[in-house]
């Protein structure tokens, strides 16, 4: 498999409906932080990951594989 | 507090390892989510590697092990591959743990060298080895809720910079008819063609909301239900090995040997234990598909015209 490489996509603002339409569907906080310029996002991420424990896969079993409790039993 | 801020760092640390040992990635999934604004809460990171570069990246752990100070990279203990092209090449993925200093936290590693759903002629990368928006939408369409409001998002997003494969991840209504209507009608032919549920916005009378609600949801159902009968081939392949491999004498995993002889460990028994290489390859992508669309129409009572009105050809759902 060989990758294009094509540039970057630039972080502009999204028309607000774009935001509108996340907070319906991933919270009022997920929308808020995506509202924020990509520095501002990553500050704040940086500023959870040290302060408060967020392990937030402690899943055995890697999300892409699907949920587990689907797997059908042998 | 340097060591838990690392998630964010480490991703720059290992894409120039990458980069400077000549192996070709993309960071996707979770990361890519939170790169691109839609995800706050991963710390683990998800790279695509060919399978043509692993040996390549089993040496540079080997490297990084012996270098002061020393990396140490380990398996880890959940359904997952040896990282080497006979398994991976095939849509395996591996897991690794990372530890790129001493006092460093645990970096959790996973690597594909198929994604799923992803086509191989779509694999896009931004110079920094962000993958694209599109792939990461591919890759979420899973069993999972919460991976439903993202690729909406990462479709919204495309679609807003006008490119069209944003057509193809759109499931706000509203968000969907609008998108529909600003296409022009070669786009719309191109992604009705991998996205049958788009022709529904051009009949006329419009179909209503209701109606166009609910072949939304069947046709996620379709996505989540081939998604089930292609992963739970892995599944049990991987239980199957799991359990015969764990019976023999002394066992433990993952051992605290340098990777290259975990690695060795686990190829070995992985051959011993007849891992198959391609849990697919006895049964067509046809039959897979077949079987997920067939549940539908038992277990759910959707009809077939319902079905076929939704349901993306077999190289969408299996490239």
């Amino acid at each position: 498999m060989k990758f294009r490489v094509v540039p970057a996509e630039p972080d502009t603002p999204m028309p607000e409906e774009y935001y509108e339409v996340l907070e319906r569907t991933m919270g009022e906080e997920a929308a808020a932080w995506s509202r924020l310029p990509r520095e501002e996002r990553e500050k704040e991420l940086r500023w959870y990951h040290e302060n408060f424990f967020t392990s937030d896969d402690l899943a055995v079993w890697p999300p892409e594989l699907g949920d587990p409790s689907k797997v059908p039993e042998e | 507090m340097r060591a838990v801020s690392a998630p964010l760092d480490f991703l720059k640390i290992f894409a120039a390892q990458l980069r400077g040992a000549g192996i070709e990635f993309a960071i996707t999934s979770g990361m890519a989510c939170v790169h691109y604004g839609l995800q706050q809460t991963t710390k683990d990171s998800d790279w695509i590697i060919p399978h043509e570069d692993l040996d390549k990246l089993r040496a540079m752990f080997v490297r990084l092990e012996g270098e002061l100070p020393p990396w140490r990279v380990s398996y880890r203990q959940i359904c997952g591959a040896p990282l080497d092209a006979e398994w991976m090449q095939h849509g395996w993925t591996s897991h690794l743990s990372i530890w790129d200093t001493a006092g460093s936290v645990e970096h959790k590693v996973d690597i594909f060298s198929k994604p799923p759903r992803v086509k191989p002629e779509e694999m896009s990368v931004d110079p920094d080895g962000w993958v694209s928006r599109h792939v990461v939408a591919q890759m979420k369409k899973t069993d999972r809720d919460k991976d439903w409001p993202i690729v909406d998002g990462l479709g919204r997003w495309l679609w807003g910079k006008r490119i069209e494969t944003g057509l193809l991840h759109i499931t706000d209504l509203a968000e969907l008819r609008a998108a529909w209507n600003q296409a022009a009608p070669p786009a719309r032919e191109r992604m009705a063609v991998r996205r049958p549920l788009l022709r529904l916005l051009a009949q006329e009378p419009p179909v209503s909301d209701a109606e166009l609600r609910l072949m939304v949801a069947l046709e996620r159902m379709v996505w989540e239900r081939v998604n089930e009968k292609r992963h739970s081939r892995f599944t049990r392949s991987w239980r199957h090995f799991y359990r015969a491999w764990r019976r023999e004498e002394n066992w433990r995993w993952p051992t605290e040997e340098p990777f290259e002889r975990q690695h060795q460990r686990l190829a070995q028994a992985a051959h011993r234990h007849a891992l198959p290489a391609n849990p697919l390859a006895e049964i067509s992508r046809e039959e897979l598909v077949g079987a997920a669309v067939q549940e539908l129409r038992s277990g759910d009572r959707f009809s077939e015209k319902d079905i076929a009105a939704v349901l993306p050809p077999v190289a969408e759902l299996l490239p």
